[in-house]
């Protein structure tokens, strides 16, 4: 029976960190101890970019709890054989038989070594999308990083389902892990399938909506018509995988149809590469003695060191200078009187024929369309204009290119982040107000701090991070088993490298084996957290597979699902609301989040866990202390592995090294801690403080939205147009891995380009599938591409009522969207039963008719195909996962590939 | 004077439906109610395609049909013209679902969870029973707005008195306040930005604005009927924004039309015929138990049967009430009339049987909703059948009867036939001059030939043919009769049932996007788009 009214309510703040866009900041309503009601936390309006608002997944955050389907105590595995015909006959056990069945585990690798005899990591772990987890998994990294080596690179998504080209490129040149327009003064935006209206969260929406009452226009250019595209001004529909033509096209437009000084020349010659002078090796011509990169001073006509003040660099001209190039190896060739143009000319040549007639074809846009989007760009970008920030007076540029998935990762991706990037320089607004700006960094160091990630490296660029490529160095024996630091010298070797890697290889490795690497055993301990790779990677039957041999899989557990199914031991964790976490927000990260502000958010549980769930810090705890790991875990969490390091210049908050803490006591000893950090150890108010605010925050400067400043300081350059470093690297690597013997990478290489050349890429997709299937790809005519959805996306929400029922109010969701003409010719009909074939599975569901599709391209939004999950497993959606293929073929150098294969359609019935 | 409105920003929304599942939550509602919701709307043709999110919900109109319909008095208007529904008195007949043109109310016979059959603890706490087998719709969270008044915050500035959606809208698209204060956000707002209301032609004056680009800025692409006509049902993704068949009122609902319009039809015949010729009593009780059939249906039909006596509690706005109140003189006065055979009375009563059939046909007509319901042109058309049904059904009982009155009731019936097929065809032509769901001209064509076939030339001929045939004038004419009474049943049957598509949703303009113009209008699924 109804109440009248309830007898007690409390408002709990917290916060939601399910896909990368957040965390969004929120209140829960809580009435006699039930979670009833998600809001904005309107107390965090003034201090958060999207005003304290909660995006629609938030509000999925009560079922999520209330889950009837959670799996509420312990579980071990009682049928030994796994598959997904096996039912694995979970039973319940106790939390000590379950700690301690893992702990014995552990003990035993332990004593067998950290590492197996080919040198990997007995333990692994993987975790879902973009670093989320580690929002949820309290003091799980403490214990981790206690442990010592782990092998992260079995990919649950990474790689395939994110920017992956833009995190390693955009790093390597601004700093930018993730790339975003600075959308509150951008005034023109060309979009080449950045779905930020799904995938930009809170902050993206708002900073969009707002943009346009101002005005900008953004051009949306895709092979359908995405919820960003339904937004822009402009819909451009371009053939799927040839945005890099349309982009080097805009690049001819800039350097052959208009006249030089509309672009930004001071820009050019300072604060990028252009001037640099190209020896006839390909490789800079340097200064005989200090190795320096030379320029030409167009006053006095000579040769200078780069760094030479008060000279007139020379962009275009040909030269005769004598110097020196560096190659790889540092191999040096000596020039007297080389004949030698800057980079910039070099560039000017090199797009020549890149004209938009040619893109035409190759895009199915019309070459007037391209020519005209390149020309609005320059127009819009107000080249020689000034804006002040904070007192400091910096170009104003409100222009930039924005770059979706599939576009910049896989094949492709190098020459569209070039691009994108390079376009921006033309006009000097790369990094600078109403540019294009980075958000993070994930690969340079420190990762809290863009600014602080930029030191002088040589030729007076940032220094970066490369994983080494000499004969001494070069890790020919890899750590973890995707390889990621034998092969992606781009990847570097942070805390986030390996989910960067070429995960792929880390499946498929385990099926078979790669010529001269060590044979791949499977890890002997498989920890899980958030993410279920059976259904979020590529060829989602094989990685099941491939999970099924694991030997000791222990998944943190809501609910079942198709990777759990493969469990060893479920161990059931607090959901969002239950557990209590500590995290540092604001300053700039990820998908248009720029904060004014910057410091912690309080997780505070709302309501008490269900069942035997256990929060993820008591879990950590325990597997630390069973495993006999406590003190080295907590002297991990006293050095901040869980977000906060618990003591400071004049502060100290750390934990006794030889206890077990409880869950309070730790994340007490981290609110003080971080009081203490937000107020240079003023102020040290603890837990109770966070549970009545629910943050902390301290200014953040906003000219620490722009790099431009700091490498004006330090009088560093963009290291572009011309990629010297990259082409080395690139020589390098080849001659490492063949020294080895070691060719199945020589494709890859390919990539290393000083200045990329245009490939196509719809030809590369085809011969592969029709070269390792034995098809006839003709039979295959349509591209098959996805979409994020803001409700699904990242969420790990699919088994949410309320998340269902509301993605079914955005078009397309769990269906096959498809042009209604080219399904007329097929006499498909909308929402008749489909098969979707590609040459390596199929898929079906039901077909949604549209207009806003181009005929020869299908969409599946989001990611399904569930036959374990509850109530996902009834969705019967259709999902491309399963569809595309895990090939070497189709991996770029950076170790990604995309979410694109070709695909036939056949109509199975009628419908209903 | 207040008048709360909601405007939301088309250049703003962005379809995430924040909105939707913060009034799920601020609500309490069901699985699958949606108070609010957001459309997603595609028109145009690839590669000119556009694709538009629209909020949608309780459009709290100044003039609300919901209102004007409900029998009970449930449904209110506040001074400050928010619309109410008192689940107290509501007895879910759902004749304000079928009188809203904005699809925005809804009715749960039972409790839904989100899991199936067992209750979440959230759906245990504040599950309300109140709401089962009643209407309802978004309050524009008035609780929130009454506490803003209470202590002196203002709603739609402050949170704590501001409408869930409104405050959960992550793109600042939704806004709500005072549009009688001009220095209101909303007012401002207003002033700044086009705008439109939907479906204003019907004339319920909304108090929910789109709006769609600055004012002072740019033209507007012109709203050319031609041009948004031509993006027709065919090329346009319209799933859950074309209009759609309501489900609320089905056969039972149809049934109390059937019945009571033959059975007023035949209670007249009865009445007129009762001055020549005694012993009628039979037809006459029939005539009645028929339309008593017809409102005992209702009974089954309304969520609160045993609130049904509340339906009298509105004579001064509902043809419900009116129908009901009638009824309750028509039924006491017919008894005794048949009972006392007095000629006079049959008359009186068959009068108040005609004010009854004028008050169903008035039901219909007042459902603005319903395209093919609300036209004037439906008000004939009910009281024809209605009466042509009663001379077909007279015609079969004086045929079997072999009363001499029969060949009189034959050529009557045929006439009335011939007038009602005629006030068909202007309700036709009436309804194509006005615009209409195609679909719902689709089923009207489908059934024509057969109204046609079997309603007019089958019993017309079957007439003539009894006239010519003495042995078989009573088969003859007791078929033409049923074939009549058949044909207007049918018809009623499928207007109630099958060609109720609802009024769907449009635009008037789709929104500027940063930059460029508005687009055209956007009306899926209609025949014409009317200015």
């Amino acid at each position: 029976m109804p109440r009248d009214r309830p007898h007690q309510e409390r408002i709990v703040s917290t916060y939601c960190y399910q896909c990368v866009a957040g965390p969004d900041l929120l209140t829960v309503r809580v009435q006699d101890g039930i979670a009833t009601e998600i809001n904005p936390n309107f107390s965090a309006a003034a201090i958060h970019p999207g005003g304290g608002k909660a995006c629609v997944k938030a509000f999925g955050l009560v079922q999520k709890a209330y889950s009837p389907n959670r799996v509420l105590y312990p579980m071990k595995r009682t049928n030994p054989k796994k598959g997904r015909s096996e039912e694995p006959g979970f039973k319940r056990i106790s939390w000590d038989e379950a700690l301690d069945l893992i702990a014995a585990k552990l003990n035993a690798v332990r004593a067998a070594g950290l590492t197996d005899d080919t040198g990997y990591p007995r333990v692994a772990a993987s975790f879902g999308g973009g670093g989320t987890p580690t929002a949820y998994m309290g003091t799980l990294p403490a214990f981790l990083s206690a442990w010592g080596p782990v092998d992260m690179s079995f990919g649950s998504g990474q790689g395939v389902k994110c920017t992956h080209s833009e995190h390693l490129y955009g790093e390597f040149w601004h700093r930018a892990f993730t790339v975003s327009p600075d959308t509150p003064l951008c005034e023109y935006l060309v979009s080449f399938g950045a779905n930020v209206e799904a995938s930009g969260g809170v902050c993206g929406v708002k900073r969009h909506a707002d943009a346009r009452k101002r005005g900008m226009k953004r051009v949306q250019i895709e092979p359908h018509l995405s919820v960003t595209g339904a937004c822009s001004a402009e819909w451009i529909p371009i053939k799927p995988k040839t945005d890099v033509a349309f982009l080097f096209a805009m690049i001819h437009v800039l350097l052959h149809e208009q006249p030089r000084v509309r672009l930004d020349l001071p820009f050019l010659k300072n604060h990028t590469s252009s001037p640099y002078l190209i020896g006839p090796g390909g490789f800079f011509l340097r200064d005989p003695q200090t190795q320096k990169p030379l320029i030409i001073d167009a006053a006095s006509g000579q040769a200078v060191p780069f760094d030479t003040k008060d000279i007139a660099p020379a962009l275009e001209g040909v030269f005769t200078v004598d110097g020196i190039e560096v190659g790889a190896d540092q191999e040096v060739t000596a020039h007297r009187a080389a004949t030698v143009s800057p980079a910039f000319a070099h560039l000017v040549a090199h797009v020549k024929d890149y004209s938009p007639e040619w893109a035409s074809a190759i895009c199915d846009v019309a070459a007037s369309t391209i020519r005209r989007i390149a020309n609005e760009f320059l127009d819009h970008a107000r080249v020689g204009e000034t804006i002040e920030i904070e007192g400091m007076t910096l170009p104003y540029r409100p222009v930039s290119i924005a770059l979706g998935k599939t576009v910049n990762n896989g094949w492709g991706g190098f020459e569209c982040c070039w691009a994108r990037t390079l376009i921006p320089c033309l006009v000097g607004a790369l990094e600078v107000p109403g540019g294009t700006l980075g958000t993070a960094v994930r690969l340079n160091r420190p990762a809290d701090n863009r600014w602080a990630s930029v030191k002088p490296g040589p030729d007076g660029f940032m220094d970066y991070p490369m994983n080494p490529t000499s004969k001494d160095d070069w890790i020919s024996r890899p750590s973890v088993r995707s390889a990621h630091r034998t092969l992606v010298p781009l990847v570097a070797n942070s805390a986030w490298s390996q989910a960067l890697g070429p995960t792929h290889l880390a499946w498929m490795m385990q099926n078979e084996d790669f010529e001269k690497l060590p044979h791949a055993l499977p890890p002997d301990v498989w920890f899980v957290y958030r993410t279920n790779p059976a259904i979020s990677f590529w060829d989602t039957k094989s990685i099941g597979e491939t999970i099924a041999r694991f030997p000791f899989t222990v998944c943190f557990t809501l609910t079942r699902d198709e990777t759990n199914h493969m469990a060893d031991v479920l161990l059931p964790d607090c959901s969002d609301l239950e557990g209590l976490q500590l995290l540092r927000i604001g300053g700039t990260k990820y998908m248009e989040q720029f904060w004014d502000y910057q410091g912690f958010a309080l997780r505070d549980p709302a309501v008490p866990p269900p069942g035997e769930a256990k929060d993820f810090t008591w879990i950590a705890t325990e597997l630390a202390r069973r495993s006999g790991l406590l003190e080295k875990y907590n002297a991990a969490v006293n050095n901040g592995a869980h977000g906060v390091r618990l003591s400071g210049p004049n502060y100290d908050f750390s934990l006794d090294l030889g206890k077990a803490h409880d869950v309070e006591a730790v994340w007490n000893a981290t609110c003080r801690a971080a009081s203490a950090e937000i107020t240079d150890g003023v102020e040290s108010q603890g837990l109770d403080w966070f549970r009545e605010h629910g943050f902390r925050v301290k200014p953040f400067p906003r000219l620490m939205w722009y790099l431009y400043p700091k490498l004006i300081e330090q009088g560093l350059r963009f290291e572009l147009p011309y990629q010297e470093h990259l082409l080395r690297v690139g020589k390098e690597l080849e001659r490492r891995l063949h020294e080895q013997g070691i060719h199945w990478w020589d494709k890859q290489l390919a990539e290393y380009e000083a200045l990329p050349h245009w490939r196509d890429l719809g030809a590369l997709w085809e011969n592969a599938l029709a070269k390792h299937f034995s098809v006839q790809i003709a039979d295959y005519p349509f591209w098959l591409v996805t979409s994020r959805s803001m409700q699904y996306s990242w969420g790990g929400n699919v088994g949410i009522q309320l998340i269902k029922e509301v993605a079914e109010n955005v078009a397309g969701h769990g269906r096959i969207v498809m042009n209604r003409a080219a399904a007329e010719k097929l006499g498909i009909g909308d929402d008749d039963l489909a098969e979707v074939r590609s040459p390596l599975n199929r898929t079906k569901g039901r077909v949604a008719l549209c207009e806003g599709i181009r005929p020869d391209t299908l969409l599946i939004i989001g990611q399904f195909d569930h036959w374990v999950t509850p109530f996902a497993k009834d969705f019967g959606a259709p999902s491309m996962n399963s569809l595309v293929p895990m090939l070497l073929d189709l991996t770029d150098a950076t170790g990604s590939s995309a979410d694109l294969v070709k695909v036939k359609i056949t109509r199975l019935e009628g419908a209903p | 004077m207040t008048r709360w409105v909601t405007i939301a920003d088309l250049e703003r929304c962005v379809g995430c439906q924040t909105c939707t599942v913060a009034c799920r939550h601020a609500n309490a509602t069901s699985p699958a109610v949606q108070w609010r919701k957001v459309l997603d709307i595609e028109a145009g043709s690839y590669p000119n395609v556009s694709r538009t999110f629209v909020p949608v919900g309780c459009q709290h109109c100044a003039d609300p049909p919901c209102m004007h319909v409900c029998p009970t008095t449930a449904t209110r208007q506040r001074a400050d013209g928010i619309v109410t529904i008192d689940y107290e008195l509501c007895i879910g007949c759902a004749y304000c679902e079928v009188a809203c043109p904005y699809q925005a109310r809804f009715l749960e016979h039972t409790p839904h969870f989100a899991y199936g059959g067992a209750a979440m603890p959230n759906e245990i706490e504040r599950a309300d029973m109140s709401r089962m087998g009643v209407a309802q719709k978004c309050t524009y969270c008035s609780d929130r707005i009454d506490f803003g008044i209470e202590n002196g915050v203002a709603p739609g500035i402050d949170a704590r008195a501001t409408p869930a959606c409104v405050n959960s809208c992550i793109a600042d698209a939704l806004h709500f306040g005072d549009i009688e204060n001009p220095d209101s956000n909303v007012s401002r707002l207003l002033r700044e930005q086009r705008h439109f209301r939907m479906h204003e032609e019907i004339g319920t004056e909304p108090s929910f604005y789109y709006v769609y680009g600055r004012a002072d800025e740019m033209p507007v692409a012109p709203s050319d009927p031609v041009f948004a006509s031509s993006m027709g049902a065919g090329e346009l993704r319209t799933r859950g924004v074309e209009p759609s068949l309501q489900k609320h009122w089905d056969w039972k609902a149809a049934g109390n039309f059937v019945c009571g319009g033959a059975g007023i039809g035949l209670f007249a015949f009865t009445a007129l015929a009762s001055f020549w010729q005694s012993s009628l009593a039979a037809p006459g009780w029939i005539a009645m138990a028929l339309v008593a059939a017809g409102l005992l249906l209702l009974l089954f039909k309304i969520g609160r049967p045993w609130r049904s006596l509340y339906v009298m509690l509105q004579p001064r706005r509902s043809w419900m009430t009116r129908e009901a109140w009638v009824a309750a003189v028509f039924f006491p006065l017919g008894a005794l009339a048949i009972w006392f055979a007095s000629p006079a009375l049959m008359l009186a009563a068959a009068v108040t049987g005609l004010l009854f059939l004028f008050c169903q046909a008035m039901i219909l007509r007042a459902a603005k909703g319903i395209p093919a319901w609300r036209i004037p042109a439906v008000v004939p058309l009910i009281i024809v059948t209605g009466i042509a049904e009663g001379s077909g059904l007279f015609l079969a009982a004086t045929a079997l009867m072999q009363a001499p009155l029969a060949a009189v009731v034959a050529v009557a019936a045929v006439i009335l036939a011939v007038l009602r097929f005629w006030t068909w065809r202007s309700y036709l032509a009436a309804l194509a001059n006005e615009g209409a769901p195609t679909r719902m001209f689709a089923v009207f064509d489908a059934f024509k030939p057969w109204f046609f076939l079997i309603g007019l030339a089958l019993p017309a001929a079957l007439i003539a043919f009894g006239f010519f045939s003495a042995s078989a004038t009573t088969a003859a004419f007791a078929l033409a009769g049923l074939c009549i009474a058949f044909t207007g049943s049918a018809l009623k049957l499928i207007l109630v049932t099958r060609a109720s598509f609802n009024q769907g949703f449009a635009l008037e303009h789709t929104p500027v996007r940063g930059s460029g113009l508005a687009g055209p209008a956007v009306k899926p699924g209609w025949s014409t788009i009317k200015a």
